[in-house]
């Protein structure tokens, strides 16, 4: 793939111009089509001046650069207000990949077996969870703050920038509701695992002890552990349900979602039905606002108005002619 | 691939190194360039977050200061004006030039000379100068392309516009794929003799410092060719996907405007057939029409039994798994509408005009012989009142084109009928085109009737049957590439350039049809080039012809001839 740099070159004859441009820089807008005919005589000589004593020609250069320096700062404004709302969330989006990052840690952790209760494993997870959905709920409500209204390129900005972080914020939504999915499949796998273990220790037990001496000291063995796996079953139904409740939420952010990120491979996604659509807009946006304005002016409603000022006028002075006469 | 995939890499490397907020800046030549290849979305994830016309972004008074402007633009005088007055007054933090073909030096002087607050970061050259309609097909969507038609004397500026378009075209593929071929050309074509001198003098003398690469084994091949050689493929009625819908409602770039054709959901308006982005249609593009209409209906039956497995939403656990596929079952209906819709358009349109009937003998026309049944299925067919005009103009040229030594008593005929049967039928229009590509003006033999081989060929061909009666044509383009790859083609017909000589077959190929390439024929290439055959195929055109365009041009051309002094 070949491809040709010409910026050195430009670059030597923007500085060979501007050096000729120097007496004649208080109007630049106005008077470059003069300086470029006035400079093309010029320049020839100047550009093999500055060959042959390349030292000479940095000089006028310097004297410039203060002036240059104001120019330049006018240059890099100071962007639009949105911009820090979608830089906010453009960083939310961050924050909330690095602790998915983390949950993936967690899950694994949690799934292994272990010795433990497990329980400060499921409290870690539950945090980072909800963590990661205040996340992506809090950026979804900033990012319905984006929408502009009215036709402005300002506006077209602002909605690709939306498209973009909506594109982002799904996808961040789908990889969190797949990742728990999994784990609550590993989770009930695991949870009928045991209890069929349970199941099985207990039936074995009970097909072991026909004895009847010992059937009390076993039913209530058995009683305990009988108590244990319910008090264990409850609490994973609990955080069964808490995941599904959030798989639900998120369900409902995505279906928002969708409605802003574009298609791939439709009409919408190409760029120059894009830019049609925009020149349409802003067209037709400029015609309902003339439009607006004349109906306005013509409106009863002005009218009306201005007849019941003047009305008020009258009769305030009929009033205060009534007092000095009266 | 590779025609598309370095376009994007182009696009991919002016967009990488620049961080932060973007505008893409483009003029309405590389609108198509960078649309064909390039996606909303994609732009989206590098940030660019505004694409605007050169031409109107002086017009808002907005200054965005905190957006750089990256502009792709082609280096016309046009261009370089609109340039000149943003950068006296700019509304964007910073500006990098990247240009589509080579600049002049005046060119870049004059931008020098605006950029007064030095805002223009880099200058550089990034050659996409190409339309990549498909992986191995490109255009070059000229407007004025009926002037290849006239000769040299009847409007030089004209011609010497569309060579010089055509040349930067060409030395732009090539740069792209950094190769410098040997040039070959058409001997009995002027513009192609033209194009073909100069694309050399480009590449072997004006810039040969840029053009110097690493030479290999067996150069590439550049073979510039005559539309007007083979003036009955665009003629055609076509049968297969692609080349159908460009030939019944029109592609253009990549996109099929449905709005004429009747009302339509908001999103069926324009569609989007790529065969990048659509691998039903990827799959499907070069089939026949009856095959697509059973391979849709397996689409169809295969999205019924999704949406209904969709609705039947019971667990928590299918309502989570509805959510996760619904952005691809939201793609997969709008896939399936698309194609629905096409498909239902071209069946009302070949029932309407009767395709079917007139497509049967302008298949007869375009390969078998028999003169005397084509005669009276031409004259049957004009008096059948249903037929378009267009259609009526079609079977006459192809019976003149190929019968016009034989009976011209006959063709007289017909052309009368014509002309008395249609008040739009320009006079003189049959025979202008038989002038232009008549059997003396074409180097090839279009009808395999020439010599003794071609016409035992026809004899064996048509004992053997054909499979489908209205696809047997094949685009002489075809036999064209069979000669390149077996070294058989002539050095009469397609003399070299300069002292140009190709030793064994080439591997690479680009063939440049001035006048315009078709559909049918870009199949050609991609099935020749899925052959395996050891030679790669790349086919370009100044547009993408159909026969609505062709007779246009044709039209056009007749025009301007009949109204100008310098012409006999």
């Amino acid at each position: 793939m070949a491809t040709r740099n010409r910026t050195l070159i430009y670059k030597k004859y923007r500085d060979a111009l501007k050096s000729v441009r120097v007496p004649s820089s208080s109007s630049p807008s106005s008077s470059s089509p003069s300086t470029s005919s006035g400079a093309s005589g010029p320049v020839i000589e100047l550009v093999s001046t500055s060959l042959l004593n390349p030292n000479r020609s940095y000089a006028p250069l310097s004297t410039e650069d203060p002036g240059n320096s104001s120019k330049g700062a006018l240059t890099v404004g100071l962007p639009p207000a949105w911009v820090d709302v979608s830089e906010e969330i453009a960083a939310n989006v961050q924050r909330a990949r690095t602790k998915m990052a983390e949950l993936t840690k967690a899950h694994a952790k949690a799934l292994m077996p272990s010795f433990g209760d497990g329980k400060e494993d499921q409290r870690l997870i539950e945090g980072l969870t909800l963590e990661i959905t205040n996340l992506i709920r809090k950026s979804e409500k900033q990012l319905q703050k984006l929408s502009a209204g009215g036709p402005s390129e300002d506006s077209n900005i602002r909605k690709n920038v939306q498209r973009s972080l909506a594109t982002d914020l799904q996808n961040l939504s789908m990889e969190l509701r797949k990742k728990q999915s999994t784990y609550l499949k590993r989770l009930r796998q695991q949870k009928d695992g045991q209890d069929g273990v349970d199941l099985e220790m207990n039936g074995s037990r009970s097909r072991m002890e026909d004895d009847d001496l010992d059937n009390m000291v076993f039913n209530e063995h058995q009683m305990a552990k009988l108590k244990k796996s319910e008090a264990f079953t409850v609490e994973r139904e609990r955080e069964i349900q808490q995941v599904v409740e959030s798989v639900n939420e998120l369900a409902q952010i995505m279906k928002d979602l969708s409605v802003l990120v574009i298609d791939q491979g439709t009409i919408v996604d190409r760029i120059d039905y894009n830019i049609q659509n925009v020149a349409s807009t802003v067209e037709e946006g400029l015609k309902q606002l003339q439009k607006a304005e004349r109906t306005q002016k013509k409106g009863g409603m002005v009218k009306c108005a201005t007849v019941l000022i003047i009305m008020c006028f009258i009769m305030l002075v009929l009033l205060i002619l009534k007092e000095i006469f009266l | 691939m590779v025609l598309v995939s370095a376009a994007r890499d182009y696009i991919n490397r002016m967009l990488q190194d620049i961080s932060g907020m973007k505008v893409l800046i483009l003029d309405s030549y590389t609108i198509s360039i960078v649309s064909v290849v390039y996606s909303q979305s994609e732009l989206l994830q590098k940030e660019v977050f505004l694409v605007e016309l050169v031409e109107s972004i002086s017009m808002s008074r907005e200054s965005m200061s905190h957006l750089k402007a990256v502009c792709f633009l082609r280096p016309i005088s046009e261009n370089i004006q609109h340039l000149r007055r943003q950068l006296a007054s700019p509304r964007f933090g910073e500006y990098h030039l990247f240009f589509s073909n080579i600049l002049k030096d005046t060119q870049i002087h004059i931008l020098a000379d605006s950029d007064e607050q030095e805002i223009v970061q880099q200058l550089q050259e990034f050659y996409a100068d190409f339309v990549a309609v498909d992986p191995y097909h490109f255009t070059l969507n000229i407007q004025s392309n009926h002037t290849y038609m006239l000769p040299a004397v009847v409007d030089p500026s004209n011609w010497q516009h569309l060579c010089d378009r055509v040349v930067d075209g060409i030395a732009a593929v090539f740069l792209a794929l950094k190769r410098r071929p040997i040039i070959r050309y058409q001997s009995k074509s002027d513009i192609a003799k033209r194009v073909a001198h100069e694309t050399a003098k480009l590449m072997y003398q004006q810039e040969s410092g840029l053009f110097d690469f690493r030479r290999t084994e067996v150069s590439p091949l550049l073979l510039v060719i005559d539309r007007r050689d083979d003036p009955v493929t665009p003629l055609l009625n076509q049968w297969t996907y692609q080349a159908m819908v460009h030939e019944l409602i029109g592609i253009q770039d990549n996109k099929v405007d449905l709005r004429n054709m009747g009302k339509f959901s908001k999103d069926q308006q324009e569609v989007v057939l790529s065969s990048e982005q659509d691998s039903f249609f990827k799959s499907n593009m070069y089939e026949n029409f009856g095959d697509i209409g059973m391979n849709i209906k397996h689409l169809v039956d295969e999205f019924q039994q999704i949406s209904k497995s969709n609705q039947n939403i019971q667990t928590i656990e299918d309502m989570a798994k509805f959510v996760d596929n619904y952005p691809e079952y939201r793609q997969m209906h709008g896939n399936v509408s698309k194609h629905v819709t096409l498909v239902t358009e071209m069946s009302k349109i070949v029932e309407e005009r009767k395709l079917m009937l007139v497509s049967q003998t302008e298949q007869e026309l375009a390969c078998n012989g028999g003169e005397v049944t084509a005669f009276e299925a031409v004259k049957n067919l004009l008096d059948n009142e249903n037929l378009s005009e267009i259609d009526r103009l079609r079977l006459v040229m192809l019976y003149a084109l190929r019968y016009e030594k034989e009976k011209p008593v006959n063709l007289m005929n017909l052309c009368n009928k014509l002309a008395s049967q249609s008040a739009k039928y320009k006079p003189g229009l049959v025979q202008f085109l038989l002038k232009q590509a008549g059997v003396d003006k074409r180097s090839g033999d279009l009808f395999g009737n020439r010599d003794l081989l071609n016409i035992a060929r026809n004899m064996a061909r048509g004992l053997k049957g054909v499979e489908n009666v209205y696809t047997q044509h094949q685009p002489f383009l075809f036999q064209t590439m069979e000669n390149i790859v077996k070294g058989r083609l002539k050095d009469t017909e397609y003399p070299y350039v300069g002292n140009h000589f190709q030793q064994g077959r080439p591997q690479d190929v680009v063939i440049f049809i001035v006048g315009g390439t078709t559909y049918e024929e870009s199949r050609s290439v991609a099935l020749q080039n899925a052959s395996n055959s050891g030679t790669r195929f790349i086919l370009g055109g100044s547009v993408v012809l159909n026969s609505k365009r062709f007779l246009k041009d044709l039209e056009e051309a007749q025009r301007i001839t009949r109204s100008s002094p310098s012409v006999i």
